[in-house]
């Protein structure tokens, strides 16, 4: 077991490098492609570009021409910076992630009623797909969404659905939880649409009788607390992250 | 002028209400931090977002520190808490979680920057505020995140402190014209002691809105006022005098109902930050006829100006401080970049 037993053998997680053949040789591979023709001028210019991007010894590996006047490289180069690992915080939702089944089980021995979500995109942007991954019957990504979830009635009510009228679905079918979508708004106004949706609770006292729940590929948990969500699902989170939370703090909270 | 003392003997918990994000909120909290120390008052120190962090969430820009004075009473996250540069002393564990673990209320032992969470939901505020006051705070500033007003609301703290500034509006009229506004809805009139208020008092719990005229009171079956214009329009008669609204007061509530009918009764609030209508569309509300009346209003401690912009623009120190008094002549204006 003294095989690998070199100088540089031990990783050291406060400056973190690209790994390549070994450890800590900065190894980075870059494919893109640029507006110039193919040749060996055309190769020079990736190699510029690449050493641009902070890496040593650029090497184009692969160049093919696309069309008249623009070529595909693929660059290899090493990285000459570091990463101190142990100093990064993100944070996430913490709660047991339970699958759909077992979401089912869940309600029936801790909650013993049927769960109501009400879920939109809202404001100004028309794109269904981030609430339709999560609440669609079919899902996304062999990800059941919670249309299908047994003791769960999820209630989509499609895109470009104003706060207020999202705000009065939920009064009406007594919501336990709202969820928020958020996927493609110019300008940071899906913030100000955020933003609005609590504050709109809050003047409607349903805030603190709600579990508040807003996702979108810009979404992160940390913002989604900062402006004044329970919590917020970003990229690859499905169906079943969102009801483990939402069933999850149905008990904390005593909502049951 | 000792600002902090006055207001000390006056209110127990104010609120510091952004009219925009990056309106200079953190700033004018390290100017009230200044000012503290200076005089000498323990502050009570929370944040309904996160504060203290070197950059901003949203747009990535620089965001000023918190340094916060020996003996100050902060609530800080377990998971800011080794990031805090001052010492603390842990006082007691709350029950209030945010994004970043379980709030902790802390004494600072020895000065320095301090990074300050708290809970997310308004409710908790109020509470965790008494629990500072008694571990022996004089006044609890509650630092308010991103452009969210509700944090004004008279139940979460007695007195706000408004930050405004250039970040609203390229144009300076603009801002002291927003500011104005918001300051103006604030001091709404208070609903008149008499039979009517002791009616809408008297069914307040119900949460519903209500019709209230010569003494007699119709509870609606109604669990919100959001859209509901043209049902209030239909409930309206000769003998209506006031409508309790709950909830939010949005333009929904209001559009639907016919102008005549509008002008005859008095729109009843909770408090003023129920109000989500623009200064614009407020107005041409207010030349159709519409009053409101609150039956708590806000009491506006102060405001505070920053005349510059993150966008990169800034206007002159003197002139939007000037504009500002003028607009609002009776509230202490403060420039927090001076």
């Amino acid at each position: 077991m003294t095989a690998c037993n070199t100088a540089i053998a031990q990783v050291d997680l406060t400056k973190v490098k690209p790994y390549g053949d070994t450890l800590n040789d900065g190894m980075v591979e870059l494919a893109f492609t640029l507006p110039v023709p193919y040749g060996e001028e055309g190769s020079e210019a990736a190699k510029i570009l690449a050493k641009k991007m902070g890496l040593d010894e650029p090497n184009v590996v692969y160049s093919k021409n696309m069309t008249d006047g623009y070529t595909f490289f693929v660059v290899y180069g090493k990285c000459q910076h570091t990463v101190d690992y142990t100093t990064i915080k993100v944070t996430k939702v913490e709660v047991d992630i339970m699958d759909r089944l077992e979401c089912a089980q869940y309600i029936k021995d801790n909650i013993k009623r049927e769960v109501v979500i009400v879920g939109a995109s809202t404001g100004t942007d028309a794109h269904t797909v981030g609430i339709d991954a999560i609440m669609n019957m079919k899902g996304f990504h062999g990800h059941f969404g919670l249309e299908r979830y047994e003791g769960i009635n999820a209630i989509n009510m499609g895109s470009q659905v104003p706060n207020e009228v999202l705000i009065q679905k939920a009064k009406e079918v007594n919501a336990d939880a709202i969820l928020v979508s958020q996927t493609v708004t110019q300008k940071d106004v899906h913030i100000a649409n955020l933003t609005n949706m609590v504050e709109l609770l809050e003047a409607e006292g349903l805030r603190d009788k709600v579990i508040l729940v807003c996702g979108g590929p810009r979404i992160s948990h940390e913002l989604a607390q900062e402006l004044g969500y329970d919590a917020g699902f970003g990229s690859h989170t499905y169906a079943e992250h969102v009801a483990s939370f939402v069933l999850t703090e149905i008990v904390n909270r005593k909502m049951v | 002028m000792f600002l902090l003392e006055e207001l000390s003997q006056k209110y127990k918990t104010i609120s510091i209400v952004g009219m925009a994000k990056n309106a200079g909120k953190t700033t004018a909290l390290n100017y009230l931090i200044e000012e503290a120390m200076d005089e000498g008052i323990v502050l009570g120190i929370t944040s309904t977002g996160r504060d203290g962090e070197s950059t901003d969430l949203v747009t990535g820009t620089d965001k000023p520190r918190v340094f916060l004075d020996t003996d100050t009473i902060v609530s800080v996250p377990t998971q800011l808490y080794e990031l805090a540069d001052a010492g603390l002393e842990i006082l007691k564990m709350t029950e209030y979680n945010s994004s970043i673990g379980q709030i902790m209320l802390c004494r600072v032992a020895s000065s320095g920057y301090v990074q300050i969470a708290g809970p997310v939901i308004n409710a908790s505020h109020q509470k965790m505020c008494e629990e500072m006051l008694e571990l022996g705070a004089e006044l609890v500033l509650i630092d308010g995140a991103i452009d969210r007003k509700s944090i004004a609301a008279p139940g979460t703290s007695d007195a706000i402190i408004l930050s405004t500034g250039a970040v609203l509006s390229r144009s300076m009229k603009k801002v002291i014209e927003e500011t104005a506004h918001t300051v103006g809805l604030y001091r709404l009139p208070v609903l008149e002691d008499g039979e009517d208020k002791d009616i809408i008092l008297e069914h307040l719990g119900e949460e519903r809105p209500m019709i209230v005229g010569n003494g007699d009171v119709r509870i609606l079956d109604l669990t919100t006022g959001l859209g509901a214009g043209k049902f209030l329009d239909g409930q309206i008669n000769e003998s209506t005098e006031y409508i309790y609204v709950p909830g939010a007061f949005t333009q929904s509530v209001v559009a639907d109902i016919n102008p005549r009918k509008l002008k005859n009764v008095t729109f009843v609030l909770k408090d003023p930050t129920k109000i989500f209508i623009d200064s614009v569309s407020w107005g041409q509300l207010r030349k159709k006829g519409l009053t409101v009346k609150v039956l708590e209003n806000i009491n506006v401690a102060a405001i505070t100006v920053n005349p510059s912009a993150p966008g990169g623009y800034a206007f002159e120190h003197e002139e939007l401080l000037k504009g500002m008094q003028e607009a609002i002549t009776d509230i202490p204006v403060i420039d927090v970049m001076l």
